[in-house]
């Protein structure tokens, strides 16, 4: 085991490089076939209304125009947690943007022209374009029929708009708080919504042969497409079977099915293939963003300055339809009630309906603007009491045997070494501070983030040529992992150079479930699903070398594409003619492998409405910066950044080294520029490249990085996912050093120059969030409300 | 009507409407799909081609504006199989992630590092990608590539 795992670890360079230097590599957005139609999305261009009036019979005329599908096409609703969520508007639209009708014609320009023609009356209804609005007495519902809509997972509240609560209750939180010596201390947050920008859009090409659906998507989530279609389509999910190019950037915008179901809809409809890509405004538009969230946290600190008790309120803004924010309920208490021993806590965490565009899951989801009001939040704590923020975290980060907030006990002293070891990378790489009449500040923040498992299936087909074939349903988005670690596991287990095993892309019709690509699962759930096949493969061949050889199989050793007797190198035989061998003799060599979750269990009774109790595998991180705030302008430059990151075992340094550099900078975005919101008219503003500004090369610098490697893992040779954790406390450490640079409090971000000139100014206003209750169970739905 | 310009050395007449982006007349027409039309304002830059050997957006340059000229785009740099110095570079340097803005960022850094174009400094090379965004990879890996193509010049 050890062997192999040693042998795992190199800087196994990706084989999917050449090509996309080239230009050569095929993304979905790039596909075409003969024959094939174009689509197009009639997108509501009000908030809320009803559909007075639906006629396509004129545009069903228009040149070109080979198929009209409609909310009468697709009877089926989706979801997660609940299934609040239609293909189309059925009678009501809930935002601007939602797909009313689609058309698929010989041209792109003749589907556009045609939805023109597409007679559409709606008559206007009140929105709620906000969270304080949706929460208002009496506000208009988003959803009027929540009560009726199908419940997928049970156990969470529900209620009006509010559609998903999910809340801990661990130890006597009123008692911490009427302490006579306790300090409290209180702050609220708010952040806005971040785009992914992927540079690929959504895209689809979809044919209908033989009686199924063959979908080829730029999608995390191969099989939520295939069960999501069947469910709106209301066709059985074996007829669908979806395929996925190299795609073009997720970063979680993927991680749910997009525009799969028009296309399908329309490819059975019409006969003909149909492609169908998001314009770039439509991207912007119906971005499944990381949400906008508002944050209230609440604490008690002891004389001693340990936190008796914590309590907290966390809005998420869902949009129209609940989807990913449902899910994401539960991150709360893992991200605001993780880092830091808590002696009682009390969290809820709400999704709440809009009628905006509906949000979705972002690297890190949650855990971002969480990490950011939980490290300003500690840092205003520290300032309270007198004591130096670091100390503070040094007494209370969360080690060996500590309880979570959801009242799992946590394996290992993680944080505490971490955190001596960004000290140490602090010193080795000091900030050179011009002393140019700017204001100067430095932070270092910790974080607590976790691996997605689940389900996870792997084949690995050994050939009679001495390569394996590794069949899953992962997806490579870029991060390298299907490339990488996941061929190293393979290549490790088998004794074979990494070069010689093949990565299948994805076919829901050659392997088994799997969740998708995110939440830092890849390595993790899809590796040890392919490393247990290689396992399989690998007791195959030693079986029968043992009888070529003539010796027992516990003596024998694979390494190099040999299988040799132990310390006889040489001696024996290549695996290539093992893998031949045992093809004559008993068939073609193959193994199969599966995962799932290890069920950590959380403390008995004291969480509600949560898909994840406690985490199976926690992930750590330490980033630190510097930074100087230009008074006369608000602009912060960031001077010098740094991250310790927990990744249990490091299989690939330069792959992960290249996912921290790039998650940095992305937070970056959030933490300095990167804001969408939505208008008065209900719509999201931003539309383009040229309103939503990303980090350019000038804006960044190189990250100073250590990897902090042996903390328990169940994964695969002890990794932990690496990929997802890097954005985790950007915003949160950033945010720390600007406090400290200029001394004020920081409630928002980004922060931009006019948002940091009114920090400086004095100008700027807290947040006020008049619809959160200041008693913690105004913020609760009563026991018994619909679960 | 016929718009007559050269595309990686073939001279091609292409029977389009003048206003149509150029980079639809490649990506559709040709089916050269290096290019790639993620912001089509002018912004990203993943449509960079070379026109007259001038990086140029593909997706702001109507094809009537390339009548005549030179268009030279990423599939047009590399004869066969071996990858030019800066595609050397960036694989050497294992820069490339979801690999989108590549083909945009490969053309932007031959022009940059060919002799005398821009001097061998970080903050030089990252003034001369102010036109290419990439998403994935937080660019420095990027820069530190065009810097080694750069200092190996004779």
């Amino acid at each position: 085991m050890s062997e192999i795992a040693e042998r795992a670890v190199q800087n196994f360079r990706r084989r999917d490089a050449r090509d996309k230097l080239m230009g050569r590599t095929r993304y979905t957005i790039d596909r075409g076939t003969a024959g094939m139609l174009h689509a197009a999305l009639l997108r509501s261009e009000v908030p809320s209304g009803r559909i007075l009036r639906l006629d396509t019979t004129a545009a069903a005329c228009m040149p070109g125009v080979r198929a009209i599908v409609t909310a009468a096409d697709a009877p089926g609703r989706a979801g997660l947690g609940i299934a609040d969520h239609p293909l189309f508007a059925i009678d009501t639209v809930r935002y601007c943007g939602e797909p009313i009708a689609a058309v698929a014609a010989d041209s792109e320009r003749q589907a556009r022209d045609a939805l023109a023609a597409i007679e559409v009356e709606i008559a206007p209804l009140p929105a709620v374009l906000d969270m304080g609005s949706a929460l208002a007495d009496a506000a208009p519902l988003v959803h009027p029929g929540w009560e009726s809509y199908e419940v997928l997972t049970p156990g969470g509240m529900r209620g009006g708009n509010v559609a998903w609560e999910a809340s801990v209750d661990r130890g006597d939180i009123d008692a911490a708080f009427a302490r006579n010596d306790v300090t409290v201390v209180e702050s609220s947050f708010r952040v806005g919504r971040q785009n992914h920008l992927s540079f690929e859009p959504r895209a689809v090409l979809a044919h209908f042969e033989d009686g199924r659906y063959h979908i080829e998507t730029s999608t995390q989530v191969p099989w939520t497409v295939r069960n999501t279609v069947a469910a709106l389509l209301a066709v059985p999910a074996s007829s669908i079977r979806v395929t996925v190019p190299p795609v073009g950037g997720g970063f979680g915008l993927k991680f749910d099915c997009a525009l799969e179901p028009f296309a399908a809809l329309l490819a059975r409809m019409s006969g003909r293939p149909v492609r169908l890509v998001n314009s770039r405004e439509e991207e912007m538009t119906t971005c499944l963003f990381r949400e906008n969230a508002e944050i209230c946290i609440r604490s008690a600190i002891t004389p001693e300055g340990s936190i008796a008790g914590r309590e907290a309120v966390v809005l998420m803004d869902c949009g129209a339809y609940g989807g990913e924010q449902v899910f994401l309920t539960t991150m709360t208490a893992h991200t605001l009630g993780g880092n830091y021993r808590l002696g009682a806590v009390r969290i809820v965490s709400r999704a709440v309906y809009t009628n905006t565009a509906p949000n979705g899951a972002f690297r890190a989801c949650n855990g971002v603007y969480n990490t950011f009001a939980l490290e300003r939040h500690t840092d205003e704590i520290a300032a309270a009491i007198g004591m130096a923020p670091g100390e503070f975290r040094r007494r209370n980060v969360i080690g060996d045997g500590d309880l979570g907030a959801t009242g799992q006990v946590f394996e290992g002293d993680v944080l505490a070494p971490m955190l001596a070891k960004m000290e140490a990378l602090r010193e080795r790489t000091p900030a050179s501070l011009p002393g140019d009449g700017r204001l100067y500040g430095r932070a270092t923040t910790v974080g607590t983030w976790f691996v997605f498992t689940g389900p996870s299936a792997a084949t690995v087909n050994m050939n009679a040529d001495g390569t394996a074939t590794l069949v899953t349903s992962g997806v490579e988005i870029g991060s390298g992992s299907m490339m990488q670690a996941l061929p190293q596991i393979v290549a490790a287990t088998l004794g074979l150079s990494p070069d010689k095993v093949v990565v299948r892309a994805a076919d829901t019709d050659a392997a088994g479930y799997d969740v998708g690509v995110g939440g830092g699962r890849t390595t993790v759930s899809l590796g040890a699903a392919s490393r247990s096949a290689a396992i399989e493969v690998r007791t195959k061949l030693l079986k029968v070398a043992s009888d070529m050889l003539e010796a027992s199989a516990e003596d024998l050793v694979m390494e190099d594409g040999r299988i040799d007797i132990a310390g006889a190198r040489g001696s024996g035989v290549t695996i290539a003619e093992v893998a031949a061998r045992a093809q004559a003799l008993l068939g073609p060599v193959a193994g199969t492998g599966s995962f799932t979750g290890a069920g950590t269990p959380a403390m008995e009774g004291c969480c509600a409405g949560h898909f994840i109790e406690a985490l199976d595998i926690p992930v750590f991180a330490v980033h630190d910066c510097d930074v100087a705030v230009d008074p006369g302008t608000g602009h912060v430059e960031v001077l010098r950044y740094r991250v310790v990151q927990d990744v249990g075992r490091a299989l690939n340094p330069s792959a992960i080294h290249g996912q921290i550099q790039g998650g940095v900078v992305q937070g970056l975005g959030y933490a300095l520029h990167e804001e969408a919101d939505v208008g008065r008219n209900g719509a999201i503003r931003q539309t383009s490249f040229e309103t939503y500004r990303v980090p350019l090369a000038g804006d960044v610098v190189p990250v100073e990085i250590e990897l902090h490697e042996g903390a328990p893992s169940i994964g695969p040779l002890g990794t932990k996912g690496a990929g997802e954790v890097p954005i985790l406390n950007v915003g949160a450490t950033i945010a720390c050093a600007v406090a400290h640079a200029t001394g004020k409090q920081i409630r928002e971000l980004p922060l931009t120059p006019p948002r940091v000139l009114e920090l400086l100014l004095d100008r700027a206003q807290a947040p006020d969030f008049p619809h959160i209750g200041s008693r913690h169970s105004d913020n609760r739905l009563a026991t018994g409300t619909i679960a | 009507m016929t718009i007559r310009l050269t595309v990686n050395g073939e001279e091609r007449d292409i029977a389009a409407a003048p206003m149509t982006p150029l980079v639809d007349v490649l990506r559709d027409t040709l089916h050269l799909t290096g290019a790639k039309p993620v912001c089509r304002e002018g912004f990203c830059g993943a449509c960079m081609v070379l026109v007259d050997a001038v990086p140029t957006v593909s997706c702001l340059t109507p094809l009537v504006l390339a009548q005549g000229r030179d268009v030279e785009t990423v599939e047009g740099l590399t004869s066969a199989d071996s990858p030019m110095p800066v595609q050397a570079a960036l694989e050497e340097h294992d820069a490339v992630q979801c690999g989108m803005c590549f083909p945009g960022m490969v053309v932007t850094l031959t022009h940059l590092t060919t002799a005398g174009r821009c001097e061998p400094s970080r903050e030089a090379v990252k003034a001369g990608l102010v036109g290419n965004v990439c998403r994935c990879t937080g660019y420095e890996r990027i820069v530190d590539a065009a810097l080694a193509v750069m200092e190996d010049r004779p």
